[in-house]
């Protein structure tokens, strides 16, 4: 099942390369140091970080390909009035089910529209419900992650296990509850995913927040009197960004594919308007006398997940400390 | 005391979805066959039915929903654990290999694998092979599913495809978790005193290094089981196999209330059961929590 | 018994990082002899520990490069096949690491733990190794050594489980025993009694003992012989009273400069300068200075060659007069004849790399004495 939110611990905290044992940075037999690499800044970063984030990201040539295909993907979905023919969802029996050739790259389907034209509009569809989704997610997410860790006591127990509730429920059958609640469509597709995810930005949110409320600056400013808000907002949000900047990613490819899959059980975005796991529906009826029409949806959704799931593992490459200070800190 | 901790959250779970349901069983119930209950009181009465195994009658067949879920949980099982066979038969090896050699070619050709692998649509994947052992080679059924007391042959020959779908889904999953577990055991001190005292580089592997890091393997595999006990509802629709994933989508679409409500229960109870049963396996397998 | 039971020459360990090739281990040499003590005193990231792990060959192969020669009982460890070297780790030389509680795997017990060590290395049965392996705990103080057998590492205090470690290091009565920080961890009463347990050891067993460690404290206790390593090099060594008490080397100077109670009985003649800590972080092995290794932290900074040129290291001044009279001033293995003998230590030269030396017995190194007017006063300014 592919659509669950990556089970176990939350991916950001599986730092996979930093943990290499022959990380040469520190030796075997390695010493005191270990602690001033792997333990928490216990002063507070310097602030505008983003840009030796963008730098780091651009050694790492997979992050950066899939980036630029992801940005090409959003130019496309933005205009794709302008890239997509005309009339993509206008029927032409004549044309029907035609295999690829210059006039229609990706072929036509069963109704005669051209393919192309249509994954086109339909990346737009899978993005918009990706973006809502995530950005319903990461909202709410966030906020009750920053409220339970910043609280903590009753409001992080009553908060969190209501998000573990939610969390320990299969994602696919909870977004398929909620759709049965309120029934097929693009909006409700993107909160049923929204509302699946919160969790897991939640756990993300609350961890860093643990991590970094206890910090000196945090309680440095707390005793010079700084209210609740501007610690939220100035000291606390900003540390635990990078993971969740991390997980908007890695939550974009899944969000993208549970659309997909929604759609493709009917439930999710509603004909005749083109989604790709409509399309990907509609075509596997045809699978044996024109391959084309499952293909090429499917090759879209795959593209597009994959390119979000790698530039969120370079995100994580540059923006976890251990591995920045492996790149760029002091070491020995 | 661990065990307790974990039962926790997932009883609420039931709860609240029960409720959920119950207003829209209430809604559906009254519309049907006029029951005016206050909906407290209608929750409690369908959790005490469902205590005694009493899930109701589906709205649409009229069977009990205790039968059509029994009808459908052979397949379910069946693909479930065929698919974690499968994920581990990818990603032990797979996982381990890329964590002996890190930023070889071979750890560079696995991360691609599993990139790939927890990236590709499953249902697309599904269709494609399909559309290849099915269509063109035509070697394979292209879906239903035969009980084994029925035709081996045949039950293997329907449960391959599935099976190798959600297994490269999962294993996926898994290898990134074995990779990353097992350079953390071959980094730790003690594979150095392992070593250091002068053992085999076999003896240090297995009892120093795998031993130590299939310890995690355990929790992320009962997760990964879960989810697919719990019915992988588009694969199960793309190979027409009669799973729970399968009965529960169709009663959303008939609006089948009693059976939706009691798929979710089970599957909320399949949760819980595989949680307890990592809990006690880690209980076994790790002295550290032991007493 | 004139042979040392190691002979390190030349050690030289270059690991390969993101950032460029680290020279970490940068041409160490020195002896062990039988049942004498070896410190190896520096401040983390000076390559203490990885000039050990390169001696049993446990540094990952494709990161470190390791040269030079490191004869073990006449058997250079750095030039063996795999197999050899797996024979060798355990009945020729023994090793206790820094950490106890991630020393041992926590998911076999201490029983298996000792048996399999004792095993590896002769036909023994799981039962008659068991024994040896109860009758180790017994040797080295663990309390109820037989019901430990079948205990969890997790199940130990920290002082027991690095007791434990010290059993596997000992199992097969190793010539070398090599201990990496191996009271660091541990509180001072612990640490205290593990000493005395290893002296004990070495005493009965003839072993000959590598401590490293940053606690000069520990070092006056046990050491023979100490040796001062910064940045990859040795940049002094000799006896335990010359070192401590007439320290040559700038960066020695500070180091003792920041223990308080040996700061002040000074020798009379030798004014210490008072350096609570030496401040600045030592070089990144990637980038090391052309010159001496400790000029960008340098406080004496009293010969502008020190800059540019790497001071060699040679003898500062002979404890007992005569006897290094064969002693050559710049290379660096005829230096040390052998420590084996108890009379012999005395007569240890005493060595740094340095120009700022001040001679404590009044003559310089003859190799330097030459061309070097060291300002030596200057020193104590600050």
């Amino acid at each position: 099942m592919s659509i669950q939110p990556t089970p176990g611990p939350p991916p950001y905290q599986e730092p996979d390369d930093a943990r290499r044992p022959e990380t040469p940075e520190e030796p075997p037999g390695g010493s005191p140091q270990r602690e001033t690499q792997s333990g928490p800044p216990s002063l507070r970063p310097a602030r505008p970080r983003w840009r030796e984030t963008l730098s780091l990201l651009a050694h790492n040539p997979t992050a950066a390909i899939a980036s630029l295909v992801l940005l090409f993907i959003v130019i496309v979905a933005v205009f794709d009035d302008t890239f997509a023919s005309e009339g993509a969802n206008d029927i032409s029996v004549d044309e029907r089910l035609q295999s690829p050739s210059w006039a229609h790259p990706f072929g036509t389907d069963d109704l005669g529209r051209d393919i192309l034209s249509r994954v086109i509009l339909g990346a737009s569809v899978s993005l918009k419900v990706g973006f809502f989704a995530v950005g319903f997610a990461l909202v709410a997410g966030t906020l009750i992650g920053l409220l339970a860790g910043y609280y903590g006591k009753w409001v992080d127990d009553v908060l969190m296990r209501f998000m573990d509730m939610l969390f320990a429920f299969p994602a696919v059958l909870l977004a398929i509850a909620v759709l049965a609640v309120r029934g097929p469509g693009s909006g409700n597709t993107a909160l049923a995913i929204g509302i699946v995810y919160t969790p897991i930005f939640a756990r993300v949110t609350r961890a860093s927040v643990l991590g970094v409320r206890e910090e000196v600056y945090v309680r440095a400013s707390r005793s010079v009197g700084a209210s609740d808000w501007r610690l939220l907002t100035r000291h606390i949000l900003p540390n635990a960004a990078p993971p969740i900047i991390v997980q908007t990613s890695i939550s974009l490819a899944f969000a993208v594919l549970a659309e997909a899959a929604l759609s493709f059980l009917g439930l999710g975005t509603q004909p005749p308007n083109p989604s790709w796991g409509l399309m990907l529906a509609e075509g596997r009826g045809y699978i044996e006398l024109a391959w084309w029409l499952a293909f090429f949806p499917g090759m879209a959704i795959f593209l597009t997940v994959l390119c979000f799931n790698l530039l969120g593992d370079g995100l994580r490459d540059a923006l976890d400390p251990r591995q920045r200070t492996l790149m760029a800190g002091g070491g020995k | 005391m661990f065990g307790l901790v974990h039962l926790v959250p997932g009883d609420p779970v039931r709860l609240a979805l029960g409720t959920r349901f119950s207003q829209e069983t209430y809604d559906a119930l009254r519309e049907r066959s006029g029951l005016d209950q206050p909906l407290v009181e209608q929750f409690f009465t369908w959790f005490g039915r469902a205590l005694t195994g009493d899930l109701g009658v589906s709205f649409r067949s009229g069977e009990t929903v205790t039968s059509q879920i029994a009808e459908r949980l052979p397949a379910t099982l069946t693909l479930a654990f065929a698919s974690i066979l499968v994920a581990l038969l990818i990603a032990i090896p797979l996982g381990t290999v890329s964590a002996l050699r890190p930023r070889s070619l071979v750890d560079r050709v696995a991360t691609v694998i599993s990139q790939f692998g927890i990236s590709v649509p499953d249902f697309w994947m599904g269709i494609v092979l399909i559309l290849v052992f099915a269509g063109t080679l035509g070697w394979l059924p292209s879906g239903g599913y035969v009980p084994i007391s029925e035709d081996p042959g045949a039950w293997l020959q329907r449960l391959l495809m599935p099976a190798l779908v959600t297994g490269v889904v999962s294993g996926s999953v898994i290898t990134r978790f074995v990779r990353s577990s097992m350079l953390e055991a071959l980094g730790s001190d003690h594979v150095r005193t392992a070593q250091a005292k002068g053992l085999g580089t076999r003896q240090v592997f297995t009892w120093h290094v795998l031993r130590n890091a299939l310890l995690p393997l355990v929790t992320v595999t009962g997760v990964q089981l879960a989810y697919l006990l719990s019915g992988v509802v588009v694969v199960e629709i793309v190979f027409s196999w009669p799973g729970l994933g399968q009965l529960a989508l169709q009663a959303v679409e008939a609006r089948d209330y009693p059976v939706l409500q009691g798929a979710i229960l089970l599957f909320a109870v399949v949760f819980l059961v595989i949680n307890l049963i990592v809990d006690l396996l880690y209980t076994a397998i790790d002295p550290r929590i032991r007493r | 018994m004139n042979q040392p039971v190691l002979a390190v020459e030349d050690l030289r360990v270059r690991l390969r990082t993101p950032r460029g090739p680290a020279d970490v281990v940068n041409g160490l040499s020195y002896t062990v002899g039988a049942g004498e003590t070896v410190a190896v005193v520096g401040e983390s990231g000076s390559g203490k520990s990885v000039s050990v792990l390169a001696l049993l060959g446990l540094l990952p192969a494709r990161v470190a490069t390791v040269t030079g020669t490191a004869r073990l009982q006449g058997e250079d460890l750095l030039a063996m096949s795999p197999d050899r070297l797996r024979e060798v780790r355990g009945p020729g030389a023994g090793m206790v690491f820094q950490d106890p509680m991630t020393s041992l795997n926590p998911v076999l017990t201490i029983g298996r733990q000792l048996v399999e060590g004792i095993r590896a290395h002769g036909d023994v049965s799981k039962p008659a190794a068991r024994a040896r392996a109860a009758d180790l705990l017994r040797e080295v103080g663990l309390p109820d050594p037989d019901r430990a057998l079948d205990r969890y590492p997790h199940e130990l205090s920290g002082g027991m489980r690095q007791r434990v470690v010290i059993a596997i290091a000992l199992s097969n009565s190793p010539s070398l025993l090599i201990a990496d920080e191996a009271t660091t961890a541990l509180d001072v009463t612990v640490q205290a009694q593990i000493i005395d347990l290893v002296e004990k050891l070495q005493d009965e067993h003839g072993t000959g003992v590598i401590w490293i460690t940053h606690d000069l404290g520990v070092v006056a206790g046990i050491a023979d012989r100490v040796l001062v390593m910064y940045g990859g090099r040795c940049v002094e060594d000799g006896t335990v009273d010359d070192v401590l008490e007439r320290p040559a080397h700038p960066y020695t100077r500070g180091l003792l400069g920041s223990l308080p109670d040996l700061a002040a009985p000074v020798g009379p003649d030798g004014e210490v300068p008072e350096l609570t800590a030496v401040p600045g972080l030592p070089p990144p092995p990637t980038d090391l200075p052309p010159g001496c290794v400790f000029w960008p932290r340098c406080p004496v900074r009293s010969d502008p060659r020190c800059e540019d040129e790497q001071p060699p290291l040679a003898i500062v001044s002979r404890a007992a007069a005569g006897a290094g009279a064969t002693a050559s001033g710049t290379t660096v293995s005829g230096a040390t004849p052998s420590g084996a003998h108890e009379g012999d230590r005395a007569h240890l030269p005493h060595r740094a790399a340095t120009w700022c030396a001040e001679g404590t017995s009044g003559t310089g190194s003859p190799a330097v004495a030459g061309t070097s007017g060291t300002g030596s006063p200057s020193g104590g300014a600050r």
